[in-house]
């Protein structure tokens, strides 16, 4: 499948930050591709530089075959996109919202398809300033769509939402990847990025430091599966300890914690191990690697938090 | 365009529902309008003579606040980071703002033209010339409304630098005091201000010569309003979080003061400082207006030429009405009048000194008076009464010469009249206040403007003979 989006050896400096360091990836038509990485780590740089809020210093972009330095015009008709925070007047309705956007557009959807198809119907002619805040970022998503774009790039969507609106937005997003759009996707929200995204980028400090699927990465990744044992009464960390595989031990209030090289060797000596000393077994989960081990694996998050934004 | 005339559709909507907006653009504007009228005692002239200043008031409290808040409230929420992402030239987006920005203002004109007139204001004499200078006025401080929301990062920000072109404006500027009450410093400093030529242009279109007496004004507009969108559409920012001080093209700046410094320049190479209406006088002549205005008797008007020829004995001509009337007739007048130092019909005190401004016009009309040819056309109480207006015209208008002339017009009346004959003349006057034919316009003697309210003028005319009455036989008034 043809890509439709291409960046090559992208970068970005602000004084003396180099915000984005030789980023390259494509997406290809019909794919939700995500941009995962802690805060500060240049995916919202990289995002904006794509759909013309900021000029890179450097690199190729080609968006549906077209050079997004050269043609920023003709690029923007062609994509949409969510920001982060998307803010519009206080008095201004959705209705009146989709159809003045639309008119910047060659071609642009029916404002009522587009209040349908985001459940935006009963605040159609509602002042902006009386919307919830998922209604909002409905309403970006909706303007994101109005001009029928090939690609549409969301930055963080479901960041500051309720748990309701940000599955209401999950369920959007998929139905986009049904519709066979193609997607750019930012986000720090691993979790959202493994249930959205076909593959993802994962990166950090302004370079891209892991790029695939998701369980592609999970796969690769050498973390080892986790074990978490509650019993009753609790196991000592010296009856643990010997058993084949185990590491990393960590014993706290009767729950035990540590990882284990060979899985099935470890439960089979630790369920004799339960029978001899005819000890309760209240709860026990064995967990693979995930996309969080990956991703702290791969970037400094685990070591440093945030890192600073430029 | 389809989407420049939608956002133009859609921020005049929001505009409407924005209860503050309205109540800046609006409400404000129209609370000055009531507080001017209030303050003349309900007249409705000085509405007419203000105009100019009141428009000028609307027109910037409009562009250089409605529209820099605006524009920066929206950048600061990030209405123009998402405008950014749309197809659209930042030309469009900026031009349909600065359209809708003039649509509003304009409307908030017309409403306070509108109520001036329900209060009983005259139509102003020129009303294409003034919406033509209304435009340019518009266009001058739209463009320094685009400069000041470029300026400022946040909406406190515009508060203050509004208020730093605006005050100056309104205090020495000559759009809330008057020009002619300014000292001759303050007089040089605004004529580097745009307030000045605004009030200017659209005063004179309101009351004046139209046009032709806003040359000057509409160039200086024009050119302020020009470097003013030039370095607005320059200095453009899209985001909250580009701040001023970390954007480029700050040397635009340096257009829209030079356009201020070459104005203020031009002006004070032409003169145009102490008294800027006259000087660009039209040279209509003295004796062409004379003919407009006092259309009988014409044949009095123009001086025969002197013919030596035998003159038949003709019967005594009859006496002039007013010769017949009788110290009798003069003292049964109703001789109430305002006091002397109120707003109707003022009369200067001996140690009340003018200005250096307005003596220079008391000066001009002292010199000017026994020359002045409606001094000298018609019937004794024709010229008389020709005379009066010259205290009636400025007292309708309210100019601040208004109360010493009347000294002046006193003066140069027992001059010419003996003091009984001048009396019972006045008495006649008093006795007719509509006959004869009415003079509005006495620019000959460097006074501008018009009143536009023929009763007005009449009135005062025969409130000041009533005065002189009193003067000259040293009555008390009643």
């Amino acid at each position: 499948m043809p890509a439709n989006v291409v960046v090559r050896d992208l970068s970005k400096r602000y004084g003396g930050i180099e915000a984005v360091r030789g980023v390259s990836f494509a997406i290809e038509a019909g794919e939700i591709f995500g941009l995962l990485g802690p805060n500060g780590a240049g995916k919202t740089t990289t995002l904006e530089c794509l759909i013309g809020l900021r000029q890179p210093d450097g690199g190729e972009m080609e968006i549906c075959g077209l050079d997004a330095r050269r043609h920023p015009r003709d690029v923007k008709q062609k994509i949409g996109v969510a920001l982060q925070t998307t803010s519009l007047q206080d008095k201004i309705t959705p209705r009146e919202a989709l159809r003045m956007f639309g008119s910047f557009y060659h071609e642009h959807e029916a404002p009522p398809v587009l209040l349908e198809r985001f459940s935006l119907g009963e605040k159609a002619d509602a002042p902006f300033d009386t919307l919830s805040g998922g209604q909002r970022q409905r309403l970006a998503l909706a303007l994101a769509f109005v001009n029928r774009p090939s690609v549409v790039f969301l930055d963080e969507p479901t960041s500051g939402l309720d748990p309701f609106s940000r599955r209401e937005l999950h369920r959007q997003i998929l139905q986009m990847k049904q519709d066979g759009y193609t997607v750019l996707l930012t986000t720090h929200q691993l979790e959202e990025a493994g249930q959205l995204c076909d593959r993802i980028a994962i990166i950090d400090g302004g370079r891209i430091v892991a790029t695939g699927a998701p369980r592609d990465l999970i796969a690769q990744s050498s973390g080892a599966p986790s074990v978490t044992l509650i019993t009753k009464p609790a196991l000592p960390a010296d009856i643990l300890a010997p058993l084949p595989g185990v590491r990393e031990l960590q014993c706290d209030n009767g729950t035990a914690r540590f990882r284990t090289d060979d899985a099935a060797a470890t439960l089979a000596a630790l369920t004799v191990v339960l029978r001899e000393r005819r000890v309760e077994l209240v709860e026990l989960q064995v967990r693979k690697a995930s996309l969080e081990d990956v991703f702290f694996r791969l970037t400094r998050a685990d070591e440093s938090g945030e890192a600073a934004s430029p | 365009m389809n989407g420049l005339f939608h956002h133009l559709g859609v921020t005049l909507r929001l505009h409407f529902r924005n209860k503050m907006a309205l109540l800046y653009g609006y409400l404000f504007p129209l609370i000055f309008l009531v507080a001017f009228w209030v303050l003349y005692r309900h007249e409705k002239i000085p509405l007419l003579r203000h105009m100019g200043e009141l428009l000028t008031v609307s027109v910037l409290g409009g562009a250089c606040f409605g529209l820099p808040t605006t524009l920066v409230s929206e950048r600061e929420r990030g209405v123009w980071r998402r405008y950014r992402l749309v197809p659209l030239p930042t030309w469009a987006l900026v031009t349909s703002t600065v359209l809708a920005r003039y649509a509003i203002i304009l409307s908030a004109g017309l409403l306070q033209l509108a109520v001036a007139a329900a209060f009983g204001m005259t139509a102003p004499g020129h009303p294409f010339a003034l919406w033509v200078a209304f435009t340019f006025v518009a266009f001058a401080f739209i463009g320094l409304g685009l400069v000041i929301a470029m300026l400022a990062d946040n909406v406190p920000a515009v508060q203050a630098l509004g208020q730093c072109i605006f005050l100056p404006m309104l205090i020495i500027g000559g759009v809330a005091v008057q020009l002619a009450s300014l000292p001759s410093w303050a007089l040089h400093v605004s004529a580097f201000l745009p307030g000045r030529y605004a009030v200017e242009a659209m005063q004179t279109c309101v009351n004046g010569r139209g046009f032709a007496g806003t040359r000057f004004s509409l160039l200086a507009l024009g050119l302020i309003g020009l470097a003013g969108c030039l370095a607005g559409a320059k200095l453009f920012r899209w985001d909250a979080q580009q701040r001023f001080a970390s954007s480029t093209g700050k040397a635009w700046l340096v257009a829209v003061f030079a356009a201020w410094l070459a104005v203020g320049g031009l002006a004070e190479s032409r003169g145009r400082i102490a008294v800027a209406v006259d000087a660009e006088t039209a040279p209509v002549s003295a004796a062409a207006k004379v003919a407009a205005a006092v259309p009988v008797p014409a044949a009095g008007s123009v001086p025969a030429p002197v013919v030596p020829a035998p003159v038949p004995p003709k019967p005594t001509p009859p006496l002039p009405p007013w010769k017949k009337l009788t110290d009798a007739d003069v003292a049964a007048l109703d001789f109430r009048v305002p006091p002397d130092e109120g707003i109707v019909s003022p009369f200067a005190a001996a140690d009340d000194e003018p200005t250096d401004f307005v003596a220079a016009q008391v000066v001009s009309v002292r010199h000017k008076l026994p020359s002045w040819p409606p001094g000298d056309d018609g019937d004794e109480i024709q010229r008389v009464r020709n005379c009066l207006y010259v205290a009636a015209v400025p007292d309708a208008i309210q100019l601040p010469v208004e109360r010493y002339l009347p000294g002046v017009v006193l003066e140069f009346l027992t001059d010419r009249y003996p003091k009984d004959d001048l009396v019972k003349i006045l008495a006649w006057i008093v006795m007719h206040p509509d006959d004869g034919s009415l003079l509005d316009d006495i620019s000959d003697l460097g006074i501008e403007g018009t009143a536009g309210d023929p009763y007005v003028v009449r009135e005062r005319a025969y409130l000041y003979a009533l005065k002189f009455i009193i003067r000259l036989t040293g009555r008390k008034n009643n």
